[in-house]
């Protein structure tokens, strides 16, 4: 609970406890215990199959638990729905897109706006990744990494206290990659808001996030800084294992 | 509160297209025969129907097929209302609840249809929203049948399908044309307002606009109750300047008719829903004419009855087949003028 905590605060912004989900007789997330900070990076990684798209889903309200408690801010939130949550504070983007392909750029963004808590941030989010020239387009003629940024921004125009990004740099290149890296820095510095990173790219997550979390399973089996994550022995043979040459 | 560009961008279409319906309004006024000047406020109180389709459908891109039972609500609560006691005395003798022992003014009137038609609307639509797909087009498909079998054999209130008569005809085209103005920009401004935008969000997405704060059931109801309200408005218009109702009209063949056109126009814009009411009233007229067995340049066709309904269903399913978001699609009146940028 050391970092990232800011003074005086003394819940955590986002709490599971004892987080269960099973689809018929599939445990897709087993006992999850997790906590995120105010302002704090988070890295979630796992091999495919480790259930950290469902904990993402649990965490935004697509879901809900079979059993296990979730609190934002101290407030319950287990039963609220995504759309409740979102106006709450939690944000999210999706692994695979979901922009509104009939609406346009702006109009992208001024759905997450209308739900959100305003300020100047969209604005800036807007210039930050590069959507600016493109606002009146409609979203469906975007390409692929800029609808992966107008997904983003969507999540910053609610102006949430966590923004989880699912795979954020999914089909991206190198050097968009690191122009996503760059940006989300930014993010980190202005928006005010803890992000929840999910990512297959090690590399991207081990610079960008001062946490990390490792599930496997569907249960957590690593949590510490990206050097912790990467030296303990059973995330090696979860994960880092089938990473031929992983320089971290 | 400042506009977003499409809110402008709204206005400037919403225009267009009213001084579209002010132009042919004045055009009939002057250049049509009485028989055309009937076809033609028929067509404007189509149209109100169809844009109060749009509001519903266009946004939500669910399918209502019930809209014609709530012009039907509309039309039969303010002709109830505004009818001269001594004409209800004639029409509606056994008519409960004192029923035939009143009569209000035309505003009052109104405003109470769209009461009650706003109050069933809301009623309904509650369980409406939470249903998807199939299961709301069958619901309201439900909804329009339930409604008619009351019209019709609730006799003492309704007249079935015998002529509700007496209602005094306060409307005229000039009022009918103000009228359809008036809609064209309320349901322009739906599309663009806050509401409009996110209820089309979920439309496209509904997982993804929930993320994004989107309670789709709530902004379902508030386009389900406002397009009642509109649909509500044509059944006044319609019995304000007809005169004489009957339950014929509110059923199947005018749920057809009026779908027909939203879908041949492209349901997910106002310029489609005015487009296609336009368009499929001026070919309707075409065809009933052909039906009779015209001569054309000396040729004398064969009288082909039921030749409207034909082409009614093939509109419908070439417009499916070959291009299912209408002849507009996405775009607006404005956006064909205006460059692209």
């Amino acid at each position: 609970m050391q970092s990232g905590m800011r003074s005086g605060a003394e819940v955590c912004l986002l709490e599971l406890k004892g987080i269960y989900k099973s689809f018929g007789g599939v445990h897709a997330v087993r006992d999850v215990t997790l906590s995120i900070d105010h302002g704090e990076v988070r890295g979630l990684i796992g091999p495919n199959g480790a259930g950290k798209s469902t904990l993402v889903n649990l965490m935004s309200g697509l879901l809900t638990p079979t059993a296990g408690t979730i609190t934002l801010d101290g407030e319950a939130v287990t039963r609220k729905s995504a759309h409740q949550r979102a106006r709450k504070g939690i944000a999210r983007t999706f692994q695979n897109l979901r922009i509104f392909p009939s609406l346009s750029v702006e109009q992208n963004i001024d759905v997450a706006r209308y739900a959100g808590r305003g300020g100047a941030l969209p604005e800036e989010a807007i210039d930050e990744f590069g959507l600016r020239d493109k606002l009146v387009q409609p979203a469906n003629a975007l390409s692929y990494g800029d609808q992966r940024r107008l997904e983003i921004v969507r999540g910053l125009a609610l102006r949430p206290k966590v923004l989880m990004l699912d795979e954020p740099a999914a089909g991206m290149n190198e050097e968009e990659t690191e122009a996503l890296g760059r940006a989300l820095t930014w993010v980190r510095q202005e928006a005010d808001c803890a992000l929840f990173v999910i990512d297959h790219d090690l590399k991207f997550i081990m610079t960008l996030c001062e946490r990390i979390t490792v599930l496997d399973m569907g249960a957590i089996i690593a949590e510490g800084t990206p050097e912790d994550v990467t030296q303990n022995p059973k995330v090696i043979t979860a994960y880092l294992g089938e990473e031929a040459g992983l320089d971290a | 509160m400042t506009l977003t560009r499409s809110q402008k961008r709204g206005i400037l279409g919403a225009c267009m297209l009213a001084a579209i319906l002010i132009a042919i309004g004045v055009l009939a006024t002057y250049f049509a025969s009485r028989y055309q000047l009937r076809l033609i406020y028929s067509a404007y109180v189509n149209l109100i129907v169809v844009l109060g389709l749009q509001v519903f459908m266009g946004n939500s891109r669910l399918t209502n097929l019930s809209h014609s039972a709530f012009m039907g609500i509309g039309a039969y609560a303010a002709a109830i209302c505004v009818t001269p006691i001594a004409m209800k005395q004639i029409a509606l003798p056994d008519a409960p609840w004192g029923l035939n022992a009143f009569a209000l003014d035309p505003v009052t009137s109104a405003v109470i249809a769209l009461v009650i038609t706003g109050a069933v609307a809301c009623l309904v639509g509650i369980f409406i929203v939470r249903m998807t797909g199939t299961g709301a087009t069958i619901a309201t498909l439900a909804i329009l049948v339930i409604v008619h079998s009351i019209f019709l054999y609730r006799t003492d209130i309704f007249k079935g399908n015998q002529a509700f008569f007496g209602i005094p005809q306060v409307f005229s085209l000039t009022s009918i044309v103000i009228l359809a103005v008036v809609v064209v920009f309320v349901v322009r401004g739906f599309r663009e307002s806050p509401w409009g935008v996110m209820l089309r969000a979920s439309a496209d997405d509904e997982t993804g606009s929930a993320a994004m704060g989107v309670n789709v059931v709530r902004l379902r109801l508030i386009a389900w109750v406002l397009s009642g309200l509109i649909l509500a408005c044509a059944g006044i218009a319609y019995a304000y300047f007809l005169g004489t109702i009957s339950a014929r009209p509110f059923y199947f063949n005018h749920v057809f008719l009026t779908l027909a056109m939203l879908i041949f126009g492209g349901m997910r814009t106002v310029t489609g829903a005015v487009l296609g009411t336009f368009a499929i009233s001026f070919g309707l007229e075409v065809i009933r004419w052909l039906e009779t067995g015209p001569v054309i340049i000396g040729v004398n066709l064969p009288e082909v009855l039921g030749l409207s309904g034909v082409m009614l269903g093939l509109v419908i399913i070439l417009t499916m087949a070959l291009r299912p978001v209408g002849v507009m699609g996405d775009r607006e009146i404005e956006e064909l003028v205006l460059k692209k940028k």
